[in-house]
C-alpha cells in the first residue's frame, strides 16, 4: 500500500475513534463523565495541567521527569546487556555460567524489584531507574545472545581467515551480525521501559507521569488521568519511532534488492 | 616455502563414520594442484584442513613445515558459499584483509582498485552483496582472497556460480596470474576441463570413505606440448594432448559415479 494511503487510512481510524468518543461520552450520555471523561473536560484538563500545574508540577515538568527515567534505565539495560549478551552468544563458557541466573531471573516480574529496589536507593530516582533497568535489560541480553548465533558460520570462518584482530572482529562482524535481532531486542526493551516506568512512579515520586496518574487516581479526576495516558502513549511512540529512525540507518545494508546500487 | 603435505589423513566427524581415508598429498610450493571427485566425498574437508578450520581425526596437515593449528591470512580461502561480510560494501569486503595486515591507506585502496577492476565490478564499489548477483558476489569473494596476495591459495569451486563467459574470463585470469607469480594453490571442482586446464596436476578422489585414487600430471604435458603458445581457453582445449587427459580423467570419475549408483 502506498504510503500517503496508509496514512489516509490511519487518520480515518483515528478520526472514528475520536468521533465515538465524542457520540458516547458528551452527546449520547451513554457513558457517565464519572467513568470516562468527555473530550471538553479531558482537554480542560490538560489546559490545566499545562498551564497552572497539577500535583506540584506543570505537565512538562512530569514529561521530562519521565522521559529521563525511561532513557537513563533503558541506555543502562543496553550498555550492560548488549555486551553480555555478545558474550553469551559467543562464548559457550559464558552461556553456561551465565545462563543459570537468567532462569532463575526471568519469571520474576520487574515491579517485583521495586520493593529490593526502594531498599538500596531509597526513594529518588535510583531506585526507579534500577526497576526500569531490570525490566528493558532481559530482552537486549537474550535477543543480542540470539543474534550472535544467526551469524552463519562461513562469515566467523572468513573474518578468522583474513587474521581480523579481536576487537575488530567484535566491532566489525560480531556486532553488525547480530544487529537486526540487537534492534529487536531493543525495541522490545523500550517498551518494556514504558511499561515499567508508570508502575515505578506509583511509589514516592515527586514529579512524573505515574506519579500523576496516581493522584488524579486519588482525586478521583477521570479527565487528568486520560491526560496521563495519553502523554504515555504520545512520547512511548516517539522514542519507539526515533529509535526505529536509527535502526533503518544502521541496518541500510539489509534494505531488500533494487535498493540504489 | 610454502608447500601443503597431507600425511595419512584419515577424518571421521563426531559420529564415526569415515569421511576420508589414508589421504597423501603433497603440493609443492607455487605448485597448482586441482582435486576432483564425487560430491560429498570430502574435498571441501580436505581443503578446510589445510585452512585451518577442521583438523584431521588421524594423520598430519602440514603447511611450510609446520602442522596447520590456525586460519590465517597467508592461507586465502575462496569459499564455496562465498561467505561475505552482508554489511560491508564490495570495496569494505575486500579492504578487510589488507587493513588487518596494516597496509598503508594509500597503497590499500591501489590494491583494492586493482581487485575490483580484475573482477570486472567497476561501479559497484559501493554496493552490498545483496545487491549483487550470486556469480558477482563470488567474484567478490575471490578478489578478497586475491588482494591479500597470499603464499596459499584455497580455492572451493571458485568459479562454480559463473556463467560460462565470466567463467573463461576468471579462469583465463587465474592462468596469467599463475604465471606471472606462482602461489602454491589447492583448487576443488567439478570440472574436468577447468582442472586440467588449470593445474599442474589433478587429484582424483574416490566416493565415501574418500581417498586419492589417482593424481594426473598435467605439467609435463602442457610443457611438452607447448599448451602456454596457445592465449585462448578454447584452443588448448582443443588439442589432442589435452582432450586425452580430460578423457581419462572423466573415465576415473565416471567408474566412481556408477559405483555410487548400485
Ligand atoms: N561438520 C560436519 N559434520 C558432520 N559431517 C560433515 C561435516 N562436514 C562435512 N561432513 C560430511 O563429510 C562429507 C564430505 O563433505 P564435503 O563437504 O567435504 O564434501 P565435498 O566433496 O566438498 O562435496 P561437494 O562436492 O558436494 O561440495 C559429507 O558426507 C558430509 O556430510
Ligand atoms: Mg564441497
Amino acid at each position: 500500500m502506498p504510503l500517503s494511503r496508509r496514512s489516509a487510512v490511519g487518520v480515518t481510524t483515528l478520526a472514528v475513534v475520536a468521533l465515538a468518543w465524542v457520540l458516547l461520552t458528551g452527546v449520547s450520555g451513554l457513558v457517565s463523565p464519572g467513568r470516562f471523561p468527555t473530550p471538553a473536560d479531558t482537554w480542560a484538563a490538560g489546559i490545566q495541567a499545562m498551564m497552572r500545574g497539577y500535583g506540584d508540577a506543570t505537565l512538562v515538568v512530569h514529561v521530562l521527569q519521565s522521559l529521563k527515567l525511561v532513557a537513563l534505565g533503558f541506555l543502562a539495560s543496553i550498555a550492560v546487556g548488549v555486551p553480555l549478551g555478545l558474550l553469551m552468544g559467543w562464548s559457550k563458557t559464558a552461556e553456561a555460567v551465565l545462563n543459570p541466573v537468567f532462569m532463575l531471573l526471568r519469571p520474576i516480574p520487574p515491579l517485583a524489584w521495586i520493593p529490593l529496589a526502594i531498599l538500596w536507593l531509597g526513594l529518588g530516582d535510583g531506585a526507579k531507574i534500577l526497576v526500569i533497568f531490570f525490566a528493558a535489560f532481559v530482552p537486549s541480553v537474550i535477543n543480542t545472545q540470539v543474534g550472535v548465533k544467526t551469524i552463519e558460520r562461513p562469515v566467523i570462518e572468513a573474518a578468522r581467515m583474513l587474521g581480523t584482530p579481536r576487537w575488530r572482529f567484535v566491532r566489525e562482524v560480531l556486532v553488525p551480525g547480530a544487529s537486526p535481532m540487537i534492534f529487536t531486542g531493543l525495541r522490545l526493551s523500550l517498551q518494556a521501559s514504558w511499561t515499567t516506568l508508570v508502575a515505578a512512579e506509583l511509589v514516592g515520586a515527586l514529579a512524573g507521569l505515574g506519579h500523576m496518574l496516581n493522584l488524579a487516581q486519588q482525586d478521583l479526576y477521570p479527565g487528568m488521568i486520560l491526560v496521563g495516558m495519553v502523554c504515555v502513549a504520545i512520547f512511548g511512540a516517539l522514542t519507539t519511532a526515533l529509535l526505529g529512525a536509527v535502526e533503518r540507518r544502521a541496518l541500510a545494508w539489509k534494505r531488500t534488492r533494487g535498493g540504489a546500487a | 616455502m610454502s608447500s601443503i603435505r597431507f600425511d595419512a589423513v584419515g577424518k571421521s566427524f563426531g559420529g564415526g563414520v569415515l569421511t576420508l581415508q589414508d589421504i597423501n598429498l603433497d603440493v609443492a610450493d607455487k605448485e597448482f594442484v586441482a582435486i576432483v571427485g564425487p560430491s560429498g566425498c570430502g574435498k571441501t574437508t580436505c581443503l578446510r584442513m589445510a585452512a585451518g578450520f577442521d583438523f584431521p581425526t588421524s594423520g598430519r596437515v602440514l603447511v611450510g613445515n609446520s602442522e596447520v593449528t590456525k586460519p590465517g591470512p597467508d592461507r586465502a580461502v575462496v569459499f564455496q558459499q562465498f561467505a561475505l561480510f552482508p554489511w560491508k560494501t564490495v570495496t569494505e569486503n575486500i579492504e578487510l584483509g589488507l587493513r588487518n595486515k596494516s597496509v598503508a591507506r594509500d597503497e590499500r585502496k591501489a590494491r583494492v582498485a586493482d581487485a575490483v577492476a580484475m573482477i570486472g565490478l567497476g561501479g559497484y564499489e559501493n554496493s552490498y552483496p545483496h545487491q549483487l548477483s550470486g556469480g558477482m558476489q563470488q567474484r567478490v569473494a575471490i578478489a578478497r582472497a586475491y588482494v591479500l596476495d597470499p603464499q596459499v591459495l584455497l580455492m572451493d569451486e571458485p568459479f562454480g556460480a559463473l556463467d560460462a563467459q565470466t567463467r573463461v574470463v576468471m579462469q583465463e585470469e587465474l592462468v596469467r596470474l599463475a604465471r606471472l607469480n606462482p602461489r602454491t594453490v589447492l583448487f576443488i571442482t567439478h570440472g574436468v576441463e577447468e582442472a586440467v586446464y588449470l593445474a599442474d596436476r589433478v587429484a582424483i578422489m574416490t566416493r565415501r570413505p574418500g581417498r586419492i585414487k589417482e593424481i594426473v600430471d598435467v605439467k609435463s604435458v602442457r610443457i611438452a606440448e607447448r599448451w602456454d603458445s596457445h592465449s585462448r581457453i578454447e584452443d588448448v582445449m582443443d588439442l589432442e594432448s589435452f582432450v586425452h587427459l580430460r578423457t581419462h580423467i572423466w573415465k576415473s570419475l565416471r567408474e566412481e559415479k556408477a559405483g555410487a549408483d548400485h
